[in-house]
């Protein structure tokens, strides 16, 4: 195979988007642009997945064939190339919505550049091998993100834009932080490099500090409990296509963060940051459950359940037997899917109502005249709450398999305690939305933005849910993978 | 000398994590200014090498480290392209709201 594989899917979107910003005047050539470099991008991740899963050993590149500690090295691991596939898959559908979206920033000039560069963003920060190349990509995501947020029709887009980009400032400050305290301990920055110093004298003084600050960084990302309040008004004032990547893909760089913290970098402290990881999930599951149920918007109500799936999969990462780690690797791609595909019927629905917005109060009873969008809904909601035949429910059965298991039974308490709380609030946006009487004269709008995204993600949550095989032991092998650190350093040092 | 910079840095971060809880946010994205300059001064101390003369060259004298100072450039250009982000975004929103306390931008709570 070809070494420069996996540059490919971090590369295509970057030419893509340069390319589409030389398309100022052809709208329609922009967005075909986009969707065929994202859809390339894709089928690259998806040769270079089964490339690494078939030799069993993980793809090196290392840029300007510098080796490795002194270079920047790209590194292909199982882990990485299957949440590489999962983004872009999701980012795919959302360019298929944004293709048909209604939405009037969807033809600024900006739109798919920045599209394509948050793409690029989050593909480069889980496919590199260095510390400080992830806070480069992280911040090329991060600004994509706020700039597509801040173009949004929803005026207070601006505002949430600003807010969230204070915060991710001081989440680079402290990864930056981070990044001098491991320098100054270790002299090197390449994660491999670094895991194997840290295992030789794992007693520097600010190796703790370190932890921290890079704990601080990645939870941030992924909006868990006590770093989350930007982010349901950050992914509510999104345009749709956008806002169905952000609370489905984008926080999911926090999830593989903390995956690489336990399981490659600071394997002798793990069990510190595990404890931490399941305590702060806990209270996700719980705080994210409850508040879902309080909104008043659809698309609010998604992003406080996004809380509360992060805290189901940081729980399993704190578990940290392989099953588990199987587990949240299958939680994280079923929950990118559903919720994507969720974030997209809401904002569908709410573009066929008489005022542009999701909240409850403009499309009660609007679904009762919309079917499709209604049995679509009802189905990812199944998915969210882990009903079979749904890839959710495959999702929390390996979860509640590997807490037995591991015998964690007070976490599988709250865990199974706060599990009802998804189905009161899926439930009810149902009811609300699809079953009550609609008030006088409210009837939906002619037109508005079509469907082909949402059923082909909630089409393919179905069969991931009835074929669930090839998923569990993709997923498995991720387990056991990461079980296996040695095997990522010595293929990036080549000892 | 190494005292000396610690002091300033440890400075810096007091008056940046100062103004960055200001409420007043243009107070507070020149917080963010000075907080992200500290950060590159530590990136500098973070070097191995307490060296004078630039690597790779042949004059005498011990070298400086390269690594913090590639760092450090990067780490420049990001926060400008970000803090004139910020600005931009914070000239929008004090434009419209015709404030710049950030309690009274309200919009967002539902």
């Amino acid at each position: 195979m070809d070494p420069h594989l996996p540059l490919l899917p971090i590369v295509l979107p970057l030419a893509g988007a340069a390319a589409a910003l030389g398309l100022v005047a052809t709208p329609r050539a922009r967005a075909t642009l986009a969707l065929a470099t994202m859809l390339a991008a894709t089928l690259a991740s998806l040769v270079l997945l089964r490339e690494v899963w078939s030799t069993g050993r993980p793809m090196v590149f290392q840029l300007g064939a510098w080796p490795a500690p002194f270079g920047i090295t790209i590194v292909a691991d199982l882990l990485a190339a299957t949440l590489a596939v999962m983004c872009q898959l999701v980012m795919c559908a959302g360019l298929v919505y944004a293709w048909s979206c209604t939405d009037r920033c969807v033809r600024d000039p900006a739109f798919y550049p920045l599209f394509l560069s948050l793409a690029t963003g989050l593909t480069g920060a889980i496919l590199t091998g260095d510390l400080f190349n992830l806070f480069v990509f992280a911040e090329l995501m991060v600004i994509s993100g706020a700039a597509l947020t801040a173009i949004a029709d929803d005026r207070l887009g601006s505002e949430a834009a600003c807010k969230y980009f204070y915060l991710s400032l001081l989440a680079s400050i402290a990864l930056l932080l981070a990044c001098g305290c491991l320098y100054v301990s270790y002299g090197t920055l390449n994660l491999a490099d670094l895991a194997q110093r840290i295992t030789a004298t794992p007693d520097r003084p600010l190796l703790p500090v370190a932890i921290v600050l890079l704990l601080v960084f990645f939870l941030t990302k992924s909006a868990v409990v006590p770093f989350h309040f930007w982010q349901p008004d950050f992914h509510t004032a999104a345009p749709t296509p956008v806002s169905a990547m952000l609370s489905s893909v984008v926080v999911k760089l926090g999830v593989y963060g903390v995956l690489r913290m336990t399981t490659l970098l600071f394997v002798h402290e793990a069990e510190t940051i595990r404890a931490v990881l399941v305590a702060l999930g806990g209270a996700g599951v719980v705080f994210g459950g409850l508040t879902a149920i309080g909104t008043h918007n659809a698309k609010r109500m998604l992003a406080y359940s996004t809380l509360a799936q992060i805290g189901a999969i940081l729980v399993a990462i704190g578990w940290g037997t392989p099953a588990a780690l199987a587990a949240a690797i299958v939680i994280t791609f079923n929950h990118s899917l559903i919720k994507a595909a969720l974030l997209m019927l809401a904002g569908a629905v709410a573009s066929r109502a008489p005022v542009k917005s999701a909240a409850f109060a403009d499309i009660t009873g609007l679904g009762r005249s919309l079917p499709l969008p209604g049995a679509l809904f009802l189905l990812g909601g199944m998915a969210l709450a882990g009903l079979p035949p749904t890839n959710g429910f495959v999702g929390k059965l390996a979860l509640f398999r590997s807490g037995i298991e591991a015998a964690q039974y007070g976490a599988l308490a709250v865990l199974a305690a706060a599990s009802p709380l998804t189905l009161v609030y899926v439930a009810r946006a149902f009811q609300r939305v699809w079953w009550e009487q609609p008030a006088a004269g409210l009837v939906p709008k002619a037109g508005g933005d079509r469907l082909v995204a949402p059923a082909l993600l909630v089409g393919l949550c179905l069969v991931l849910g009835v074929w669930a095989e090839p998923l569990l032991a993709l997923a498995r092998a991720n387990g056991e993978w990461l079980a296996t650190p040695a095997n990522y350093v010595q293929a990036v040092l080549r000892r | 000398m190494p005292y000396l910079m610690a002091l300033a840095i440890g400075t810096m971060f007091g008056i940046g994590i100062f103004l960055v809880l200001r409420r007043n946010l243009l107070r507070s994205a020149i917080g963010l200014v000075i907080l992200s300059n500290a950060v590159n001064l530590f990136l500098l101390c973070c070097g191995a090498y307490d060296g004078v003369t630039p690597a790779y060259t042949t004059a005498p004298g011990p070298r400086a480290d390269a690594l913090p100072q590639a760092l450090i450039l990067t780490a420049i250009v990001i926060s400008m392209g970000g803090l004139a982000f910020v600005l931009a975004l914070l000239g929008v929103l004090a434009h419209r709201e015709r404030t710049a306390d950030a309690d009274a931008m309200r919009g967002l709570r539902h």
